[in-house]
């Protein structure tokens, strides 16, 4: 019987430890339906491993049927739908995954890329530096930053096309309304786009 | 067909594997600082911490060859500073690494020479940062905390006139 109560209370015990151990619960930012807003902050300093920054599914890079009467090497963003297309002849675009502004940071309008950076430095937005006062006001770019590998500058507003190390939030509406891409698709984007580059932002495709 | 009784040696063999598992569990996510926790016996710091207090600009790199610009940006930080002020034990009021309330540290020496800037106790601890250089105007910190230091960086503080 001692035998009995002892087993119990070891199972009991190891139950217990279960469930207070933090690291066994589930992450309640791990939102699975791309279409709801995602909880999340910026990560500084954290860095994925290839196989998080390998995108599946919808978001891949590839390339899609696209009808436009947008000239090809243009860019197109459709808010609504996380993707964003880089214009190709013959009714073709190359099609990346991206994150998009949260509700009430989303825009629209048509513009010019105006500059672009590799490596981008990182300012944490003020409501960030408020709850965690500690933070370093500038962080220089590099692995690890929150805005990625690259940066395309879009001109006549506070917004950019960047990477990210936080490739879970693609597919997502996170951002302050910025568009972010992983690092590989913004690299890779970053390489065919030249400064002028004209890009049209949409909250959804026309019908 | 009889149902034969599992031996007590069954129970304890599953007992321990959940606990293992949930102890596993556990440290694959949370950062490990094994040499880091234990810390060294702290010595009186040759630094005082009088010379932390003020308001400083606040910026991070994580290549040395962003430093210089770094230590630029940290100098434009002035309008959003941070301040230190002094604690009542001889310390200083300044946050932990993912604390979001101030508490008070103290500066540490150690036999090696290296100061640490963290809580009282042993020096060189995962919480501590290390003061890897200081001026009247500025100082520089690393992390102890390898998870700390490769998410903050090495941090550089400008003091603001």
């Amino acid at each position: 019987m001692k035998i009995i109560k002892l087993q119990s209370l070891c199972l009991a015990a190891a139950a217990a430890w279960l469930a207070w151990c933090p690291a066994a619960k589930a992450d309640p930012a791990d939102a699975s339906d791309p279409q709801v807003d995602m909880q999340i902050d910026d990560q500084p300093g954290y860095q994925p491993s290839a196989e998080e920054e390998q995108l599946a599914g919808p978001f891949e890079r590839q390339i899609v049927f696209f009808r436009t009467t947008e000239a090809p090497g243009t860019i197109v963003v459709h808010t609504a739908d996380r993707y964003l297309y880089l214009v190709q002849p013959n009714n073709r675009a190359i099609r990346y995954g991206i994150g998009v502004g949260r509700d009430g940071f989303q825009w629209a309008g048509i513009r010019k890329i105006i500059q672009k950076q590799e490596w981008p430095d990182w300012r944490p937005p003020p409501e960030m530096i408020q709850r965690q006062p500690y933070l370093p006001r500038f962080m220089a770019g590099g692995p690890g930053n929150p805005m990625g590998a690259r940066a395309l500058y879009i001109g006549g507003t506070v917004y950019r096309i960047h990477g990210t190390n936080q490739p879970q939030t693609i597919g997502h509406a996170v951002s302050s309304g910025c568009f972010r891409l992983v690092n590989a698709d913004v690299t890779d984007l970053y390489d065919r786009v030249p400064v002028g580059t004209k890009i049209v932002v949409k909250q959804a495709a026309d019908l | 067909m009889p149902i034969s009784m599992p031996s007590t040696r069954y129970f304890f063999l599953v007992a321990a594997s959940i606990f293992t598992v949930a102890l596993a569990g556990c440290n694959a996510n949370q950062p490990i600082d094994a040499g880091a926790q234990q810390g060294v016996p702290a010595t009186p710091s040759k630094i005082a911490s009088e010379r932390l207090v003020g308001r400083w600009g606040v910026a991070a790199y994580h290549q040395d060859s962003a430093r210089q610009r770094t230590e630029a940006e940290a100098r434009r930080q002035c309008s959003n500073p941070y301040t230190i002020k002094a604690g009542q034990n001889g310390g200083v009021l300044m946050h932990l690494a993912d604390q979001s309330e101030p508490q008070e540290l103290f500066l540490k020496g150690s036999a090696s020479g290296s100061t640490y800037l963290g809580p009282a106790g042993m020096a060189a601890v995962a919480a501590d940062r290390e003061i890897v250089a200081i001026s009247d105007n500025s100082f520089t910190i690393k992390w102890v905390s390898p998870d700390n230091s490769s998410r903050y960086g090495t941090m550089v503080y400008i003091r603001c006139p």
